[in-house]
């Protein structure tokens, strides 16, 4: 270093030690590492995938234009060399049923799946908060027991059949949702998500409830509250900025966690309630070993949970003072 | 106690006290857990054993309401779906259990291996790979790898196998790692043991029990996991008595014959909320916030 302490390559080394810099990196490094398993994935198959996908009869030239198209051909650091290449300059390579390219097919089935999750999300969160507090507020009278317990059956509960139950009670005895199906356009396609939306809740709100009930309980006892108490400091300010917003970070840290939960829940629940989203494209494409396809989703999939715990990395530092992105 | 029956004898006295104590010991949650766990396993055992029917065979009649010849009906193939829903719990409780097993020892191994070495390149690596098997979203990984290993329980058990030990070797290295200067550990140094003598015989073996611990909450995840991939008709398929594959063959019903999702369904979420119990139980008796 020949510049001075305050001089730009001190201040960009400062900078890049920087947190939300370094949780940067170490996403990247991450993503990176999902593109290696994601590459990695196609090599479990037993056998020679071109063999598999064209059967015993295939003539020499089909088999190699099929290596071609699934990227097996040639050494496998230059297999590996052209997969990210390919990747980062947004090939995804080629539905080997459709002969449409990945993210095309990604692209027309994703905002179903978006729209799923974020009413899921919102929903999460107004029916997550409330409990939580008031689960926290009264966990000595007998909400809070029924709580505990309708919390532990609900999250033990397998999505699949509490969808059905809902599709049974909803869909078929009162008629306020369709049994299945989709229509696409904001608001009419509320009517075909708020069911599915809640089926994840199902098991996504008791888990996050608990988990706010616990930091309220937790943050109650700590000083600055009794300090606020003292003060005289009433009403929504209290609740919001002594007892809700120090309380939040586990909440929205757990969120983050939790989406690959929902990510996953939702493919379920896609096949459930007839949802044409990426879930959907998913399964038929393991029914149909669009090998591509496949690949191309799971590695979409983490690198979308990658993003998503960021975000909640950084809503955590912003929302709570007391914890540091490390 | 002088009068001795000849049927117990002194060691089997012995764990009946014992397993008495133990009972005291649990709180009220993780007691319904074991009497939960304890009635799917007696009549998972017991139904398929004493019912005349078998459970690939046509019975009678197909989508008999439940009656007391059928206590649970008949299904679409005229099936016993009492027997059915049974012989389902000995093969999902059998497959979740061999999908825990594995992970967990594969996983302790690995953690305490990374937790015990010193070099740090390998330890930003570590982390970087487990975070990236575990930012996958678990069903969507799993289906991943069903695809390409093939769609059957083979199939189904080495997808759980890869993608579900990355957990015990998060917990096992965050062990390991405080273990590792323990005083025990540097008196086997000192003895001349070898280095892997030493991780299997004295760090593993700490590290087990909160491995443990974890995997009565990976088994829930595992045994819905298992239902869900052949509720999607990509694990154990018909005709085959699996729960989840019996509530997509249900599902087909649902206007009319609801019984046929309500009491495998039922089943499948009894077995996991029995474990969760168990779960929640244990952990809070060691917590110490015992009632």
């Amino acid at each position: 270093m020949t510049s001075s302490p305050g001089g730009l390559a001190a201040r960009t080394l400062r900078l890049l030690r920087h947190p939300v810099l370094r949780r940067l990196a170490q996403a990247f490094f991450v993503a990176f590492l999902l593109m290696v398993f994601a590459f990695l994935l196609i090599r479990l198959i037993p056998g020679d995938p071109a063999m598999i996908l064209l059967g015993d009869e295939a003539t020499e030239e089909d088999v190699i234009a099929y290596r071609k198209l699934l990227g097996i051909d040639g050494s496998i650091p230059s297999q590996f060399g052209r997969y990210v290449s390919n990747l980062v300059r947004g090939d995804f390579g080629v539905s080997i049923r459709s002969r449409e390219p990945v993210l095309s097919i990604v692209g027309k089935r994703l905002p179903v799946s978006l729209w799923l999750t974020v009413t899921t999300i919102v929903m999460t969160v107004g029916l997550a908060l409330p409990l939580g507090v008031a689960a926290a507020l009264y966990r000595r009278t007998w909400f809070g027991h029924a709580f505990q317990i309708g919390a532990s059956v609900l999250v033990a509960t397998p999505v699949f059949f509490s969808g059905l139950l809902l599709i049974l009670l909803f869909a078929v005895q009162v008629n306020l949702a369709p049994i299945a199906g989709y229509h696409a356009g904001f608001p009419a396609n509320l009517y075909y998500l708020w069911l599915p939306a809640l089926t994840i809740n199902f098991v996504l709100v008791p888990v996050l409830a608990r988990i706010l009930q616990s930091s309220i309980v937790e943050t109650s006892t700590e000083e600055f509250v009794e300090a606020a108490i003292i003060r005289g400091t009433q009403g929504w300010r209290f609740y919001w900025r002594y007892l809700l917003r120090p309380s939040l970070a586990p909440t929205i840290a757990a969120l983050g966690y939790f989406a690959a939960t929902v990510v996953s829940y939702a493919v379920i629940i896609e096949i459930i309630f007839n949802l044409p989203g990426l879930g959907m494209t998913l399964v038929d494409a393991v029914r149909n070993r669009d090998y591509p396809l496949v690949q191309g989703i799971v590695f979409l999939s983490g690198l979308l949970v990658v993003g998503l715990t960021f975000m909640a990395d950084l809503i955590n530092g912003w929302l709570d003072p007391r914890a540091k992105i490390r | 106690m002088t009068a001795e029956s000849p049927s117990v004898s002194p060691a089997g006295r012995l764990r009946q006290v014992e397993l008495g104590r133990h009972w005291r010991q649990l709180n009220a949650e993780s007691r319904w857990g074991v009497v939960i766990l304890a009635l799917i396993l007696v009549l998972s055992v017991s139904v398929p054993l004493l019912s005349p029917n078998d459970p690939y065979g046509f019975v009678d009649q197909p989508l008999q309401p439940p009656s007391a010849a059928f206590l649970f009906g008949t299904d679409h193939l005229g099936r016993d779906l009492l027997v059915r829903v049974f012989a389902a719990a000995r093969l999902d409780i059998a497959l979740a259990i061999l999908g825990v097993s594995v992970p967990i020892v594969i996983g302790t191994f690995i953690g305490t291996l990374a937790g015990t070495t010193r070099n740090r390149i390998a330890e930003t690596v570590w982390d970087g790979l487990v975070n990236a098997l575990t930012a996958f979203p678990e069903i969507i990984l799993v289906l991943g790898i069903v695809a390409m290993v093939g769609a059957d329980i083979r199939g189904l058990l080495i997808a759980i196998w890869i993608s579900r030990w990355a957990q015990y070797a998060r917990i096992a290295r965050a062990k390991s790692l405080a273990l590792r200067d323990a005083e025990f550990v540097q008196a086997a140094q000192v003895l001349g043991y070898s280095q892997l003598r030493i991780l299997v015989r004295h760090i593993m073996p700490n590290v087990f029990s909160e491995a443990l611990a974890y995997a009565l909450s990976d088994f829930i995840f595992i045994i819905v996991i298992i239902g869900g991939l052949s509720f999607l008709g990509l694990g154990v398929t018909p005709p085959t008595p699996e729960w989840g594959a019996m509530l997509a063959e249900g599902r087909l019903y649902l206007r009319t014959e609801p019984w046929l999702i309500l009491f495998p369904g039922f089943f499948l979420s009894l077995t996991a909320i029995g474990v969760a119990l168990l779960a929640r139980g244990l952990e809070r008796i060691s917590k110490g916030e015992d009632e």
